[in-house]
């Protein structure tokens, strides 16, 4: 995937360069807030990542004039501690996600996977499958080999997001904030406890593990 | 120095002002009664002069110029001016009698000075300071008689009148200015009492306060507005201070931890996987250290108000009915229970999503800080007072004089010591509430801890 990162701080562009290409993609550094807008303005990219605090002209500008343009390639915003409410803000001026330094490298590409494959809003599937897992939205019933499983609202929540996002990593924070809205980091293990609760259901008697754990990074459902 | 800034005091320049007003009230009221008490004074004589006038003509016209010739020669005899001055002449212009000479024969009123070349009078009168007023005219022979009186009855009346106003309007204006300079040195004082107490504070004493009479005037209001600006200052800096030092003392701990575990597997030559244990817990220190950071910043967004701005009608029941659904599971693997007793569809103006944070801390503190086997429950209703929710347990609870502390920053009880977090939980759920008007007190449940959020109305 080609993507444009617009940094200043050179350490920190390096390390997310650096990464990104490990990654195999294609990664175009500004390192100003003027050059990136001309590159992401002239450019095809399939992302664009974008620094909140940039010399000459900052992020927020950027993203609103490139959306008054018509452009609507998905961006993502780094921000410092500082600015951990301007996340609304961020939002309303057209950025798709939201990410706050430090970050691990890992919260960065599963939030980047899911950018890059988010379903387009009319795309309105009431029946997910992954492997033989179903889900049916509208009955509001989960199957597996046909057997019907019974969940908690907030267990059926969970597994919706993550049949979504399916074959792709999602984070713990990713995870609050989809699934629960919350924009805060928990004292207690609310994403554990609910996973593991739903692993129970789906997994447990069961030949293949579907609900997989990414040790340190996240979680993934795939077949 | 001081008698300068008099004169520039706004005290002292209203006086000045309001002693200038005062002066020309003065002056006019002075000079309206000097032109009517001379008018009139002027008028009698007048009226006087005219009538001796009449009469000795009538008495020449009657019995003859001779008897007016006696009558004139023994009132000139007589001493002092206070007989008059008298003159007449046949027709031909020859003086007959009269202490007076060189006199025009014109008919009708005149004032001249004793000097005048015109008016001479005769005898030992030679004094520059009075006038003659007079009147003159030619009998039907055609002799010419003039009876005048010395105007120093008038004059002198109009003298005193200029000298009494002139004496008091000076006395006047002494006592305005005195008064000016007491009151402006008055208020003076006051203004000084306040810059010497606000440089006093910038010098670093700030105890200083400025001294309020009790007068409750606009001074005293003023100093004891100041005096409670200085008050929240004082307790903002104290409050500051208390937060650098419990950072610096907090911080510190976790950072050496981080060091000494760095330094540590950089000293030692480990296996790569001692390595990489190393670096996972110098990585899980410094998130730590991140998320208190974090915390301390957003308490401080908080405290700040800016997220009012922001604040919409929220349903507070799906509020705590989200964090309800989030913990319920959470509690329960931990032997505990979490009940809720909600009435439906509460609404607040407020920022939704530090409420949601608020019930959040202080629901994961009854989860985390009790015994298995604890019951948790979390109610919202509506009350005649307003609105109120309330989150109790019953668990250990908080000795009661440590109940207002742990809303301090870093503040733990003892028995959470053991118990990981930052200490900052319950320092934003007070941020959190002091932000929109929610009064939190935490209550003993007997046992357990209650903890009662008022919500304004």
């Amino acid at each position: 995937m080609k993507l444009l990162l617009i940094e200043d701080d050179e350490r920190m562009a390096d390390f997310i360069r650096r990464g990104l290409k490990e990654h195999g993609h294609v990664v175009d550094h500004a390192a100003n807030g003027k050059d990136g807008l001309f590159l992401a303005a002239s450019e095809k990219y399939d992302a664009l990542i974008i620094d909140r605090m940039l010399p000459e002209l900052d992020g927020l500008s950027i993203l609103k004039m490139l959306r008054a343009a018509g452009n609507h390639v998905p961006a993502m915003f780094l921000t410092t501690m500082a600015g951990i409410d301007d996340r609304v803000e961020g939002l309303e001026a057209g950025a798709d996600d939201y990410l706050v330094k430090p970050f691990a490298f890992a919260e960065m590409l599963a939030r980047l996977g899911a950018l890059m494959r988010r379903p387009p809003a009319n795309d309105v599937k009431t029946e997910l499958r992954v492997g033989d897992l179903e889900i049916d939205l509208l009955k509001r019933v989960v199957r597996r080999a046909g057997k019907e499983i019974d969940l908690q609202p907030q267990e059926f929540k969970l597994l919706e997001y993550l049949m979504r996002s399916e074959g792709r990593i999602v984070t713990r924070t990713m995870l609050l904030e989809n699934v629960w809205d919350f924009h805060f980091d928990p004292q207690t293990s609310v994403v554990e406890t609910h996973i593991s609760r739903l692993r129970s259901k789906i997994d447990k008697g069961f030949e293949t593990e579907l609900l997989k754990t990414m040790r340190g990074i996240g979680y993934s459902l795939r077949a | 120095m001081l008698s300068r800034r008099i004169f520039k005091t706004v005290s002292f320049q209203l006086t000045a002002f309001y002693s200038l007003i005062f002066a020309i009230c003065f002056f006019v009221l002075l000079l309206t009664s000097y032109v009517t008490t001379t008018a009139a004074l002027r008028s009698q004589m007048q009226a006087e002069i005219s009538g001796q006038l009449n009469a000795m003509v009538s008495e020449a016209e009657t019995e003859g110029l001779d008897t007016i010739v006696q009558d004139i020669k023994e009132r000139s005899s007589q001493a002092g001016s206070a007989a008059g001055y008298f003159f007449l002449s046949d027709g031909t212009g020859k003086k007959l009698a009269g202490n007076l000479a060189g006199i025009s024969m014109k008919d009708g009123w005149r004032e001249a000075g004793l000097s005048d070349s015109s008016v001479a009078a005769l005898g030992n009168r030679s004094d520059e300071d009075h006038q003659i007023w007079g009147q003159g005219v030619h009998l039907s022979d055609g002799s010419f008689l003039l009876v005048g009186q010395d105007a120093f009855r008038a004059l002198s009346a109009q003298e005193a009148i200029i000298n009494s106003f002139a004496l008091s309007a000076g006395a006047a204006f002494l006592l305005a200015t005195l008064a000016g300079v007491i009151v402006s040195r008055r208020f003076l004082g006051r203004i000084d009492d306040i810059n010497n107490t606000s440089l006093a504070i910038i010098d670093g004493h700030l105890k200083e306060r400025i001294p309020v009479r009790g007068t409750s005037d606009e001074i005293d209001r003023l100093s004891m507005n100041l005096n409670r600006l200085f008050d929240s200052n004082q307790s903002l800096l104290e409050i500051l201070k208390q937060v650098s030092a419990n950072i610096a003392h907090d911080l510190r701990t976790p950072l050496t931890r981080l060091r000494q575990g760095l330094e540590e597997a950089s000293s030692k030559s480990g296996s790569l996987r001692a390595y990489k244990v190393a670096i996972d817990a110098a990585i899980t220190e410094s998130d730590q250290l991140l998320a208190t950071f974090a915390a301390l910043l957003r308490i401080a967004q908080i405290d700040s108000g800016s997220r009012k701005a922001g604040f919409k009608h929220v349903d507070l029941t799906s509020i705590i009915g989200r964090v309800a659904d989030a913990y319920g599971a959470v509690a329960e693997d931990q032997g505990k229970k979490l009940v809720t007793n909600l009435t439906p569809k509460i609404y607040f103006v407020g920022d939704g999503e530090l409420l949601l944070q608020m019930f959040a801390n202080l629901t994961e503190n009854a989860i985390r800080h009790t015994p298995s086997g604890t019951q948790i429950s979390v109610t919202i209703e509506n009350v005649a007072s307003g609105i109120i929710a309330s989150i109790a347990d019953s668990g250990p609870g908080i000795p009661e004089d440590q109940r207002e502390k742990v809303f301090e920053h870093f503040y733990r009880v003892d028995a959470a010591r053991a118990t990981a977090g930052n200490g900052l939980g319950l320092a934003l759920v007070s941020a959190i509430a002091k932000l929109h008007g929610i009064q939190i007190a935490l209550l003993d449940n007997g046992p357990g801890l209650k903890v009662m959020i008022s919500f304004p109305s």
